[in-house]
């Protein structure tokens, strides 16, 4: 940490971790349901729709607060220059975090815009646009003042501005739902295919830059492509949610198109990371940031990538559409796109924003953390895929009633939340390790609880 | 690569797709009238999608196969169930799915909120979205119900099923009314002895239902209505 301001970063990760443990909470409450029988009481006063709209808004909350703490930790390097106003800053996470929880207690008592993901009433919609206007303005001036543009920088403001404009067309009333659906894809899928894309490359870039130390022309000359690529396919590939909605035909043939190819740019993302990190200087230290930087890169292609492709085709999502198997790809993704690049940040910066000597901390408990994380999302979303295909043979091919189809599938939702058990295990662990960071125990100690051989670990720093 | 050609593939990827999404968008916007019978959405059908979410409906259900996947899709609700069974599930939902090992919440709906909820499912079933959700598809139905008809037609069944006058309420194939739920969704829930002991007093297995009793019939004549309607549960696989 070079700058005084980049501090401001750090509250904003603590508010992002906790509200990602009570997301996953949530979720496993979610996966319940599907196996056993709530009785009526429970589910008059707190239904599986509140309690999914509370899952739902905490990813997004907590993601944009993740983002955003990023945005405040790299701009200051980037532009070599301090925040311009970190008080603001701190004015807009109280904002936004007040925001947020009275949003969620609101659900509890059934004040909601009634729209998936879009729960957030009316009036709060309200704050939450003040909220981006004192974030946008601060990271604005604080780029204009220092008068140094970079790829990065541009990347990442581009989709900023880019992700509060799109939010604005998720706030009227649509008085018919097929419009209401189109324009509503306006905020979810150019959101995660495009505003979140450019934050996420533009992330991605710095951390590359960062950890390998390859040149910063480089990594910015990929960074464009990368970007043209995910905005091509990206921009029209929001068809891929128009084929049943009411609108026209020509969409199934847009929408197939440009989605078949979406998993190219995220593949010329595996391959940049795979050459810069072939290309790096130095020592891969920490391990644990790069297990992040490296696993993300790979379940971001596994999860949006391939497990898009498996079913956006109008042939096979005529079948699949609003089945199990759109969850199952759904948190592949977003964990490995999303969540996985957040803690990766958080690896980076959080040591620093510490004073952690070198940006060094005691992985240990980490390692654990991140693979029982991975593998029970890993899983979690294989048992949804399962189920996903069976409800899509059974309910839509052989034309068995809804609830007749979910029979067989109580057994697979049963095994997702019994991988969600290892998640929340994994995540509390995450949570705990990067709350509680510290400097990395001395060499001979580290020596003998990793190698109980006692060979001696290179030095570090090399 | 240079530089300056990766800056190409960035503005003439972005911009052309953009140009593309655009453009598309507007005609979209000329057809959406057409395809979603815009003439037809009044103030009733508007008021029962104000209700649809202010209780938050779309979280546990999809419409047009968006939202949560806890409960059924709703697009073809009305033309799967009918104005009644839809209206005894929203009133009493706690009755209407007393077996069900999945609830509804009863959300204590205004007799208002529930006729502009029929409503409102009644506009979204005549969507045009090229006949999705596949299990609901008008002409998957008709094709295999007629195929049964075929060869049925002769049966004492069937013309129980003709004499009493089902399809004044029930849909079966293409003809009959959308009163109550459609005969072949029926027949994949029930077994053929439900639909018997049903129709002799509806009220003791749904209250609140409708629903005639057929008690001038024999249990023997139930019992044979009971397994035409098994039979005629939807078949898939025949699109």
């Amino acid at each position: 940490m070079t700058y005084q301001t980049q501090r401001v970063a750090y509250p904003y990760m603590v508010v992002a971790l906790l509200l990602f443990g009570l997301q996953v909470v949530l979720g496993l409450w979610l996966a319940t349901q599907y196996f056993v029988t709530v009785p009526q009481g429970v589910v008059d006063v707190f239904p599986f729709s509140t309690a999914r709209a509370m899952h739902t808004n905490l990813l997004v909350l907590w993601l944009l607060l993740g983002f955003m703490g990023a945005t405040y930790y790299l701009v200051p390097e980037e532009t070599k220059s301090e925040l311009a106003f970190p008080r603001l800053a701190i004015g807009q996470l109280v904002l936004l975090t007040a925001t947020g929880v009275a949003a969620l207690v609101g659900f509890l008592f059934g004040w909601t815009q009634g729209r998936p993901l879009l729960e957030i009433p009316r009036p709060l919609d309200l704050l939450v646009v003040v909220g981006a206007l004192m974030f946008l303005f601060n990271v604005a001036v604080t780029m204009v003042r220092a008068k140094r543009w970079t790829a990065v920088q541009g990347s990442l403001l581009g989709g900023l501005v880019f992700l509060a404009v799109l939010y604005l067309f998720g706030i009227p009333f649509y008085r018919n739902l097929a419009v209401d659906w189109y324009y509503w894809w306006w905020v979810i899928h150019l959101w995660v295919e495009g505003a979140f894309e450019l934050v996420a490359a533009a992330m991605t870039a710095f951390m590359l830059i960062k950890l390998t130390g390859v040149e910063r022309t480089v990594v910015e000359k990929w960074l464009y492509v990368e970007l043209g690529l995910f905005l091509f396919t990206g921009i029209a590939g929001t068809g891929h949610h128009y084929y049943w909605l009411g609108a026209p035909h020509y969409w199934l043939w847009v929408g197939g198109i440009f989605s078949a190819l979406e998993p190219f740019p995220i593949l010329l993302m595996v391959v940049d990371t795979w050459r810069d990190v072939k290309h790096r200087r130095g020592p891969m230290e920490p391990r644990l940031t790069w297990v992040y930087l490296i696993g993300g890169v790979v379940i971001h292609f596994i999860g949006a990538g391939l497990f898009g492709m498996a079913h956006t085709l109008p042939q096979i999502n005529y079948y699949t559409h609003g089945s199990q198997v759109t969850v199952s790809h759904g948190h592949l993704a977003f964990y490995g796109a999303y969540v996985l690049l957040n803690l990766t940040f958080f690896y980076l910066a959080m040591p620093h924003l510490k004073g952690l000597p070198g940006g060094r901390y005691d992985e240990r408990s980490g390692h654990f953390a991140f693979w029982c994380t991975a593998l029970g999302v890993m899983g979690m979303s294989l048992a949804f895929a399962v189920a996903g295909v069976l409800q899509s043979y059974l309910e839509r091919y052989l034309g068995q009633p809804y609830m007749v189809a979910q029979v067989p599938i109580r057994f697979w939702m049963g095994m997702a939340a019994a991988h969600g058990v290892l998640v929340l295990v994994g995540v509390v662990a995450t949570i705990r390790h990067l709350l509680t960071l510290q400097a990395p125990a001395p060499a001979s100690e580290a020596a003998t609880s990793a190698n109980p051989a006692g060979t001696l670990p290179s030095p570090a720093g090399g | 690569m240079t530089e300056r050609t990766a800056k190409w593939v960035f503005w003439g990827g972005t911009l052309s797709s953009l140009a593309l999404f655009l453009a598309l968008t507007v005609d979209t916007h000329g057809q959406f009238a057409a395809l979603t019978r815009a003439d037809q959405l009044d103030d009733t059908v508007v008021a029962g999608k104000r209700a649809f979410e202010r209780h938050n409906c779309n979280d546990c259900h999809t419409i047009l196969g968006f939202g949560g996947y806890y409960a059924p899709d709703l697009t073809r609700a009305y033309s799967r169930l009918g104005a009644d069974a839809i209206r005894r599930r929203l009133a009493q939902p706690e009755v209407a799915f007393r077996d069900s090992y999945r609830k509804m919440p009863n959300q204590n709906l205004s007799r208002e909120e529930i006729a502009s909820l029929v409503a409102y499912l009644e506009w979204v079933a005549g969507i045009d979205n090229h006949d999705w959700p596949p299990q609901d598809s008008a002409a998957r139905w008709k094709r295999s119900t007629d195929r049964l008809l075929a060869q049925a037609a002769l049966s004492p069944a069937a013309a129980l099923v003709q004499q009493e006058g089902c399809l004044t309420c029930h849909a079966l194939g293409d003809r009959g009314e959308r009163k109550g739920p459609r005969l072949e969704h029926v027949g994949a829930r029930r077994s053929a002895a439900w639909i018997g002991d049903y129709l002799e007093d509806p009220q003791r297995l749904a209250p609140g239902s409708e629903m005639p009793d057929y008690q001038h019939l024999s249990a023997g004549q139930r019992q044979m209505i009971g397994e035409f309607i098994v039979a005629a549960a939807a078949r898939g696989g025949e699109r």
